[in-house]
């Protein structure tokens, strides 16, 4: 049993002035979750969900520090006062990142770590691994470089790593922020087995559809406190209008309304000729004879983990050298090196893109005429800002800014390259609803300054708010091509529910 | 040690450890070419300099540099540079850490001075061609061309060059530890993150 | 960018000790790089200088071994036939290159061999078997995953650099290495973080015990080549 008695903590950290970051800090927390229960918690993002999974795996307060008030129990034991060490048999942990979560490179060794670190005799460690496998039938992925795997397959791991110590109670931070559908129907089979094991999840979420059968309890936090509590029967009742109004992701992919019309009526259309493309691995690659489609438009990449999405977007962005592909855009036929000076990508992690020490430097940065003096160009980047509510930032430097505000950094100097196309790569990846919405009316400014916009994505919502024009890839090809509208939509909805 | 190392330290020290290693690595990849392998003691800490200043802002107490110091000689030795690699890998990591306490591993002043101490490493690499190798390759030229001849070789590679390269480490190590000072000052302490 | 332990385990026939490696690596590095080339000590290096070749065969990097022979065997050539022949400077900077090939590249090579054929998690058990201390084998095993890590980082700064048509045009190579590193170095502040919380909940201690799945033992090779390592060396500093 896990109980939080009148629980009220906030970060030490500081911002760059020196003011208290009051994100994700939580105030008088009252919770009992009883064993084998199974508690989603979700809000939108510095709503302190993550807080209390840290609460849980003891992280807050041996590592993160603050000023803690009240008392987190498991089983009876506070956890503050349990050396972490301790904590750590009780309870396992995913996390958001499957990047930065891995201490080991190899898969098998990262599986036998928190093991390990138990002192678990090397004969056991093993056998259970060995069942671990079985049970989950993943010999494709022991002893293989956790850098060749992709990020679902990352996450197969880190489950696996907590079955082999098999701990009580597992506390999942955000785990299906970067996955695609198959592996987040493949992350729901775990935790149906978990559940069925009796043991006491809790799962901190933006993405909700997967969860609907298996919760027992939803909590809805805001600001730090629990404004609403779900039961499993009121989750199940959950329709698309009533998360709506709650403010968070939806409960079903069925029921997601497609309410726009379709309001590009662009005729152009450009021509993507030859792409054509493998790894050095041989594998992965896609192959795309020819494809049309509209300009000035927003079309969604869509596919499964592996089908070559991101692939094409760094082809059309004309990042891959060797690719002979040519792309016809107002009767110019580009090739891979001309494609850099017409495409700007927003990539999947967007602090890489972001270079200089302000936000006006950069989108500045992004206007390469050297002919235009640089007041004007401080002029015109000011401009840019205001449009993306951004002016306020303008003298700070980007990673002082929150995830959604980098991004639209990243958008912001994009429309300062006055390039036509922008591809987004996930942009909506560990999203909560109000920042996703706030993507899609971006993106749609974008397609209304007459750009057009490619947007890989698994996010079947996003797609619904904002897409014109679908593109499914399968194994590299472009297994369909179609126009967006009402009706079709459902075509659309059967691929994402599979 | 005046404390027990935290997981945090130890994670930190490896990771900065790699970074540091690996900006070495690409310094040394472009000094293949011979011109400027010669410079290659100025160059080097010029360029390492810059995350070692930030390293340096996350070290919080002591122990932490020498553990640095000690991993780098170990992955130089096993990587097959001769054993002198762990006198002056572990004697410049020391001699910084003498520097950074100084300064209560918080001023400026001594992480750009340690900076310049830690890039003594660096000769450990080039110790070797200079004196051991140096000596017993010349004296076993002796047989086949004579004492003349030999004498004449050791001209070409005085063991001033030597000095000259220590020189160099440590000017090269504080322009670095100036300009990751800069850096972090334009950067890190602008977005909040030391 | 090939830096660190393989991150798989090898699976060749002939598998050494960590431990073993380290032994030969010492020997070697003494021998080749301090030895006379006349009496006992030319049979030593004639030794030392061929094992990083039979060892490299042993794990099939025979493309790794004939270029190693081909340039020993170079290095010797020239020192023998061609240096007395020549004088001036093609003369000092040929027998300056030889000298160091034929001195220092065994070294390498056996440090090569020890790298490709070690896995991270064989070198951490050795270590933790030869009572390194935990200060030093945890960051050490982290920095080994943070490489790999690295190269990702880099790549895809590289290509947002191309795509945003910085760098080229950026004539002054301290703003190139401005762009490079404040990345690179603010994602690996990130990632420090996250790793060791992530590390923290899955129990790691600082001066834990554990145990490792990881089995590695000392056969009857490795005493074996242990010993005639022992042997080179005593007789090195005897003669």
């Amino acid at each position: 049993m896990i109980e939080f008695k009148n629980v009220t903590f906030a970060y030490s950290s500081t911002d760059a002035d020196g003011r208290a970051i009051e994100q994700g800090s939580i105030s008088g927390i009252d919770l009992t979750i009883q064993n084998g229960e199974f508690v989603v918690l979700t809000g939108g993002s510095g709503c302190g969900k993550t807080t209390i999974t840290r609460l849980i795996n003891g992280l807050i307060p041996h590592y993160y520090s603050g000023t803690l008030n009240g008392d987190v129990l498991i089983d009876g034991k506070s956890v503050p006062n349990t050396p972490i060490f301790e904590t750590a048999k009780k309870v396992g942990s995913v996390f958001q990142n499957p990047r930065s979560q891995f201490f080991n490179v190899n898969t098998t060794d990262e599986i036998a770590f928190a093991a390990e670190n138990q002192c678990i005799a090397p004969e056991r460690i093993l056998s259970h691994i060995a069942e671990t496998t079985r049970n989950m039938q993943i010999e494709k992925l022991l002893d293989r470089s956790i850098f060749e795997l992709s990020g679902g397959e990352k996450q197969i791991i880190a489950c696996a790593g907590i079955n082999v110590l098999s701990p009580d109670i597992v506390v999942l931070d955000e785990p299906s922020s970067n996955l695609d559908s198959s592996a987040i129907m493949k992350l729901k089979s775990i935790l149906a087995d978990w559940k069925s094991q009796g043991k006491t999840i809790i799962i901190a979420e933006h993405r909700l559809y997967f969860l609907r059968e298996l919760a027992d309890r939803m909590l809805i936090l805001e600001g730090g406190r629990i404004t609403k509590e779900l039961q499993a029967d009121e989750v199940n009742k959950l329709t698309f209008a009533d998360t709506e109004r709650m403010g968070i992701r939806p409960l079903s992919l069925e029921d997601i309304s497609f309410s726009r019309e379709s309001s590009s009526n662009h005729n152009e259309m450009l021509t993507l000729e030859s792409f054509i493309f493998t790894y050095k691995d041989g594998k992965h690659g896609i192959n795309i004879p020819k494809l049309e489609l509209p300009t000035n438009s927003v079309i969604a990449i869509i596919g499964h983990n592996g089908a070559g999405k991101s692939t094409l977007a760094r082809n059309i962005c004309g990042l891959e050298k060797k690719c002979k592909g040519t792309l016809t855009l107002n009767g110019k036929k580009l090739k891979a090196k001309d494609r850099l000076h017409y495409c700007y990508m927003i990539m999947q992690d967007v602090n890489h893109q972001l270079f200089t020490e302000s936000v006006r430097d950069e989108v500045m940065l992004s206007m390469t005429d050297k002919s235009m003096p640089d007041e004007q160009k401080a002029q015109k980047a000011d401009e840019i800002l205001t449009q993306l509510d951004l002016i306020e930032y303008a003298d700070t430097h980007p990673m002082a800014l929150s995830g959604g505000q980098k991004q639209r950094t990243a958008i912001a100097s994009g429309i300062a390259s006055s390039k036509p196309i922008i591809i987004f790569d996930e942009p909506t990846s560990g999203l909560d609803l109000a920042h996703m919405k706030q993507v899609a009316v971006e993106i749609l400014k974008l397609r209304d300054m007459g750009k057009t916009v490619f947007i890989v994505t698994h996010d079947l919502e996003l797609i619904l708010s904002c897409c014109d024009h679908i593109v499914r890839l399968e194994k590299g090809e472009a297994a369909e091509n179609y126009k967006l509208y009402k009706d079709i939509a459902a075509r659309l909805r059967q691929f994402f529910a599979n | 040690m005046e404390r027990k190392f935290e997981i945090k330290d130890l994670i930190t020290a490896g990771i900065f450890t790699a970074l540091y290693f690996a900006v070495t690595f690409a310094v040394a990849c472009i000094g293949f070419i011979p011109i400027v392998m010669v410079f290659m003691p100025l160059i080097g800490p010029i360029f390492t300099g810059i995350p070692l200043m930030l390293y340096f802002s996350k070290i919080k107490h002591f122990g932490m540099i020498t553990i640095t110091s000690v991993i780098i000689a170990i992955l130089m030795f096993i990587t097959g540079h001769p054993y002198p690699i762990f006198i002056f890998c572990i004697g410049a990591g020391l001699l910084t850490e003498l520097v950074l306490k100084a300064g209560d591993y918080q001023s400026i002043r001594s992480c750009v001075l340690g900076s310049s101490t830690f890039s003594l490493w660096m000769l450990g690499m080039v110790i070797a061609f200079f004196f051991g190798f140096r000596e017993s390759y010349l004296n076993s030229l002796v047989d086949g061309y004579g004492q003349e001849y030999v004498d004449k070789m050791s001209e070409y590679t005085p063991t001033w060059v030597f000095f000259t390269m220590i020189a160099m480490c440590i000017v090269g190590g504080l322009i670095g530890g100036l300009l990751g000072a800069k850096v972090l000052k334009k950067h890190f302490r602008k977005a909040g993150i030391v | 960018m090939e830096l660190g332990l393989s991150s798989t385990s090898d699976n060749s026939v002939q598998k050494l000790d960590p431990r073993t490696k380290l032994c030969l690596l010492i020997a070697i590095s003494l021998i080749m790089v301090g030895g006379k080339t006349v009496g006992v000590e030319y049979i030593l290096r004639v030794i030392c200088a061929a094992i990083p070749f039979v060892l490299l065969l042993t794990v099939r990097h025979i493309k790794s071994a004939l270029i190693y022979v081909m340039l020993l065997g170079l290095s010797v050539f020239c020192e023998g036939s061609v240096i007395p022949n020549i004088s001036g400077a093609p003369n000092l900077i040929l027998m300056i290159l030889c000298g160091i090939i034929s001195r220092f590249v065994p070294g390498y090579m056996m440090g090569w061999y020890t790298v490709r054929s070690t896995s991270v998690s064989e070198f951490m058990t050795a270590m933790d078997r030869m009572r390194v201390p935990y200060f030093i084998t945890i960051p050490f095993s982290v920095m080994f995953r943070y490489f790999p890590t690295l190269g990702e980082e880099y790549r895809s700064i590289h290509d947002a650099m191309k795509m945003r048509e910085i760098g080229q045009s950026v004539k002054n190579p301290f703003i190139y290495i401005e762009y490079v590193l404040v990345p690179i170095m603010m994602s690996t502040v990130r990632i420090a973080d996250e790793l060791s919380a992530a590390s923290l909940t899955k129990g790691l201690c600082a001066g834990g015990k554990r145990t490792h799945i990881c089995q590695i033992s000392i056969k009857f090779y490795d005493w074996l080549l242990m010993l005639g390592s022992l042997v080179m060396i005593v007789l090195f500093f005897v003669f």
